[in-house]
């Protein structure tokens, strides 16, 4: 269908569909970027989470691979000194405010957290920075799975399905700024709520924010 | 926080009268919103609901806008507001003093509301009176240069009209959680 | 002439001669201006209003009272100007009700036009000095505020009579491409903040095809220091209208919005009854004066986000979503309200287009610097003497600005910083003050022309304090949607706290530092990008406070709550004077047994009541940082 062009990431020529984002043009082929808000489905990504950044040849600073298509001869480097001290310092912010109990998460070994630490050799422990967390209590109350507010990223996934595959429209962001948070209608437990508790959106959480309790039994 | 007798009859009925006054599309929520709040003092969730139902969006996207803007509140405001500016002018000639001037004398925080509804008072950002620092806007009223002793004043002012004998017997507190400071 | 060009023009010479008329039967008479734009207001005009109006019923004189909008000098508020028949037009600054109720018996009554209140003439005379004789009014140089304060905002007649929409006119004969061209020429940058050349925006959204355009007026005046917006918007309203006919005009939009903050109630209404007003003359609707071009604008209120000033944002709210910024390209001249081609000015960028049509593009780079020509707008605010609004070319130096047109430092105090272009904008010192203010200057020194908020501070301003202020409003005003700007201000804001209440920590300022970069590069839009400065041009400029706080516990401005306590010297205090003690809200002064008033530090809430009342008396409060013990009775 679309016309194709050739690019090159980190050293690899690609050739790959004119205008395809760069973050899934490199994730299709096996170059790994960090990301968390980035999603195929999404018409216009979100570009929130500023962990994708990579170099672009002729762009006087970083980009976001989520935001960027892919055009005729276009040369990017996943890797630079510039870059890995965006994404460090945007990783350590994230996890500055996502309470790290892993050892007692449910997503434990499955957590994009994790697997961008390992992908970059970060820490997942605060140096620098001050712990935001703030304790809030988890929603058990649906049957299947939990919602845990304090390790929630706000990358907005579970919110995309929840309105456009499930079509239920019970989350959504609410607030603004340091309060802003993922929520139903009046901040009530899920079950309370328009939830239909079809599990959609814990699917698509990459961290453990939304779990499915059984998960948390093994 | 329950509503009173009659309450959702009201609510009902003048969202409704808003509602007619616009189309019914998405775009027009904002716009649908600050209509009912001027007629309400505040968003009831009774309100949002209707809102999103005669919209067609979900309601927690009406929440969320309703909780994202700065003008939008979510619990009934005092009868009386004060809204104290945090301008860079007003913060730097004394602001911040006259807000905790007016939290002492109304023993209540920003963003809250006395417990007999009276008076809540408020932050804002600021009213473009750099040049009269510090301001408090006094109901619709924009009060110039104020001193601690000037708020003295100001809530004499009202302590007068507070002791008018039809006042009647405060209601009972309100709860004053999260949800009633506005950020 | 074509056809249409000419009926334009009819249409209009008709329009502006009936104004014309209308005009000169008000001048036969003497007439009163009151300023009542919401400054105004604060100073109290509303009270010299009905003074005059009271005044001028009662005696049965045949006196007009006109209100209208801000002349710019607030420190002066409120104002009036007086025209009678036979006398230069007089202004008079400061006017109560008792000063209103004497120009009423003595001047318009009489003869006697109480020089002793007047402020300046308007005109050239042999009374009176004119502004022009004073050090603002040689510096300044009015294009856009040139009629503010001077025509009623609410009747159009009067923008009209003094060649008002006559640009519309003369635009609607041109073709778009030679208006874009005008304002390429010109060299116009946004206003707004950024200074992004406002022909080559034009000129996208005209080129970018589609058959339904849309123009917005940026008036989310949200930068807490500014109120540029706001004074033109409710003192001559019919010039940002006519610029955003003109712009809609040239980009082929056929609809328009003016977004206002819903703070600003007063600008609304004057901007409703202008809209009314346009839509009756023809000059807004169907055919524009009677040309091809049909336009209407609609108001559309913010609800208190200054996130909303970011373009994207404010779409997202027009469009019934919260104020969250998404990624730019696409910009909104390719894709903007409805995914449809729309062009953002900023208020004050718009108001420059109807001069530039009328004088053209080498009228306006005659005026400024080569790189930023035209004049700029400030809102003068702060410790200094002439607050208000001021408008001086491009290129004139903070020092200009600052001692000649804002008659330096109040109190006799010590000028100390300049904060300029608000949240984004940055804290110059002393040594900065010989910059010549224009875009890329200001850029070079770490600030930011901003939307033209400019706050003096003086040696009583701690400057971390100023930093933490702005991050603190940042904070609340930031839409959390990405990590830099929710998380990474917090993380600043927390920081600068705690340095403002005595824990900070060594390291501190690199944190600061490193942090800051990384926000400013890493941040999806401006808001977050520009949030740092503030912190940058403080800790730049003023380490040495930063470091009193962080080492020594001491804050050299005697400022952060924390870090001082209130002291009554013993030398100073008079035994015969109490006024302290009642000053007090919460008891903390009280007299001593040798009748020297003294503060109980642990009642005391520091809020400067009693500091206040005695500076005039006997001077004897005093602040000290590090926190001192009490001194016990000797």
């Amino acid at each position: 269908m679309s016309r194709k062009v050739t690019i090159t990431i980190d050293d690899r020529q690609l050739t790959v569909p004119e205008g395809e984002k760069l973050l899934w043009a490199a994730l299709d082929n096996g170059l790994y970027i960090p990301h968390l808000c980035g999603f195929r489905e999404s018409e216009r990504p979100a570009a929130g989470c500023r962990l994708c950044f990579v170099e672009v040849e002729g762009h006087p600073n970083p980009v976001t691979a989520c935001t960027e298509p892919a055009v005729e001869g276009m040369v990017v480097m996943t890797r630079s000194p510039r870059v890995d001290r965006l994404v460090r310092t945007a990783f350590e912010l994230i996890i500055s405010n996502h309470r790290l109990d892993c050892a007692n998460c449910a997503k434990n070994g499955d957590c994009e957290l994790q697997r961008i630490a390992k992908a970059r050799k970060l820490k997942l422990k605060l140096t620098r920075l001050r712990q935001l967390v703030k304790e809030t209590p988890v929603d058990d109350s649906p049957q299947s799975f939990s919602y845990d507010a304090s390790r929630c990223v706000l990358c907005g996934r579970c919110v995309w399905v929840d309105h456009n595959k499930a079509k239920v429209g019970a989350i959504g962001f609410i607030r603004r700024g340091i309060s802003r948070k993922v929520s139903t209608f009046g901040e009530v437990c899920l079950t309370d709520s328009r939830c239909t508790q079809c599990g959609e959106c814990v699917k698509v959480c990459p961290v453990g924010a939304l779990t499915f309790k059984e998960a948390a039994d093994k | 926080m329950g509503l009173m007798e009659g309450e959702l009859e009201i609510i009902r009925a003048e969202v409704e009268a808003v509602l007619e006054k616009y189309d019914l599309d998405r775009e027009k929520l904002i716009p649908i919103l600050q209509g009912v709040q001027v007629k309400l003092g505040y968003l009831p969730k009774e309100a949002m609901r209707q809102i999103a139902e005669a919209l067609k969006v979900p309601e927690v996207d009406v929440y969320g806008v309703g909780t994202f803007y700065n003008q939008f509140r979510m619990n009934p405001p005092g009868k009386h507001q004060f809204k104290v500016c945090m301008g860079t002018a007003c913060h730097m000639t004394g602001g911040r003093i006259i807000m905790e001037s007016f939290e002492r004398r109304l023993s209540i925080s920003e963003g809250e509301t006395t417990p007999d509804r009276e008076f809540s008072l408020e932050r804002v950002a600021c009213v473009g009176c750099c040049a009269l620092a510090p301001v408090v806007v006094v109901d619709e009223t924009v009060e110039a240069k104020v001193r601690p002793t000037r708020v003295d004043g100001i809530l004499l002012g009202f302590g007068l009209e507070r002791a008018a004998p039809e006042k009647t017997a405060p209601d009972e507190g309100i709860d004053q959680g999260e949800e009633g400071r506005e950020q | 002439m074509s056809d249409s060009a000419l009926v334009v023009e009819q249409n209009y010479e008709q329009l502006k001669n009936l104004a014309l008329q209308k005009h000169g039967e008000i001048k036969e008479k003497p007439y009163v201006l009151v300023g009542t734009a919401t400054c105004g207001r604060a100073a109290g005009a509303l009270g010299v209003l009905d003074t005059f109006r009271n005044e001028i019923d009662n005696r049965q004189l045949d006196v007009n009272i006109i209100e209208v909008g801000c002349m710019g000098h607030c420190y002066a508020e409120p104002m009036v100007i007086i025209y009678k028949p036979g006398f230069p037009p007089l202004c008079y600054g400061s006017v109560d009700e008792g000063k209103a109720a004497r120009l009423v018996t003595d001047f318009l009554i009489e003869d006697d036009p109480c020089f002793e209140f007047a402020m300046a003439a308007l005109e050239p005379n042999d009374l009176f000095p004119t502004f022009g004789d004073y050090p603002r009014g040689v510096y300044e140089q009015k294009v856009i505020l040139a009629d503010c304060g001077l025509i009623d905002p609410e009747n159009i007649d009067d923008y009209l009579a003094c060649g008002g929409y006559g640009a519309l006119a003369k635009a609607l004969a041109m073709k778009p491409e030679e208006v874009i061209a005008e304002i390429k020429d010109a060299q116009l940058r946004g206003r707004g903040g950024a200074g992004f050349p406002t022909g080559i925006k034009w000129e996208t959204c005209h080129d970018t095809p589609g058959p339904l355009k849309y123009v917005i007026c940026n008036a989310d005046e949200g930068d807490p220091g500014a109120f540029m917006d706001r004074a033109l918007l409710e003192s001559n309203p019919h010039q940002v209208l006519e610029g955003l006919v003109i712009s809609a005009c040239a980009v082929g939009a056929s609809q328009g919005y003016l977004y206002v903050r819903a703070e600003y109630p007063l600008a609304i209404t004057r901007l409703h009854t202008a809209l009314e007003q346009a839509r009756a003359k023809g000059l807004l609707g169907e055919s524009i004066l009677g040309s091809s071009f049909s336009f209407d604008i609609e108001i559309f209120k913010g609800s208190g986000a200054f996130v909303c000033g970011e373009e994207t944002a404010l779409i997202a709210s027009i469009e019934g979503h919260a104020g969250i910024p998404t990624h730019r390209p696409p910009f909104p001249a390719v894709s903007g309200l409805r995914g449809k081609p729309t062009l953002i000015d900023n208020v004050k960028t718009l108001s420059y287009i109807p001069h530039i049509v009328q004088k053209g593009a080498d009228w306006f780079k005659s005026i400024g610097t080569p790189n930023s020509p035209g004049t700029a707008v400030f809102a003068l605010a702060g410790k200094v003497v002439g607050t208000g609004l001021v408008e001086v070319p491009m290129g004139t130096t903070l020092r200009t600005l600052i001692y000649d047109v804002g008659d330096g430092i109040k109190d006799g105090k010590t000028f100390k910083a300049v904060q300029i272009g608000g949240p984004s904008g940055g804290c110059l010192p002393e040594s900065a003050l010989d910059i010549s203010i224009d875009f890329d200057s200001l850029r070079e020194a770490g600030a930011m022309m901003g939307s033209g908020g400019i706050v003096v501070l003086n040696e009583d301003d701690c400057m971390v304090e100023v930093a933490r202020f702005f991050l603190e409003f940042v904070q609340n005003e930031s839409c959390g949607k990405c990590t830099f700007c929710r998380l990474g201000t917090k993380q600043m804001l927390d920081i600068l706290t705690d340095i403002t209440k005595g824990h900070g920590r060594p390291g501190d300022i690199e944190l600061l530092l490193d942090l800051a970069e990384d926000i400013k590069t890493g941040s999806l839009c401006g808001l977050g990008k520009t949030a740092p400065n503030p912190v940058l041009t403080t800790i730049n400029f003023f380490r040495h406070e930063y470091e009193a706080h962080i080492n020594e516990g001491r804050c050299p401005a005697l400022m952060c709550k924390d870090l001082i306590t209130f002291h009554i010297s013993a030398e100073k205090c008079s035994k015969l004077c109490d006024a302290c003690v009642g000053s007090c809200p919460v008891e903390a002064v009280y007299t001593r047994p040798d009748m020297l008033k003294a503060i109980h530090l642990d009642k005391c809430v520091k809020c400067d009541n009693c500091l206040t009342t005695c500076r005039t008396l006997y001077d004897a409060v005093i602040k000290k940082s590090p926190p001192a013990a009490e001194e016990g009775v000797s």
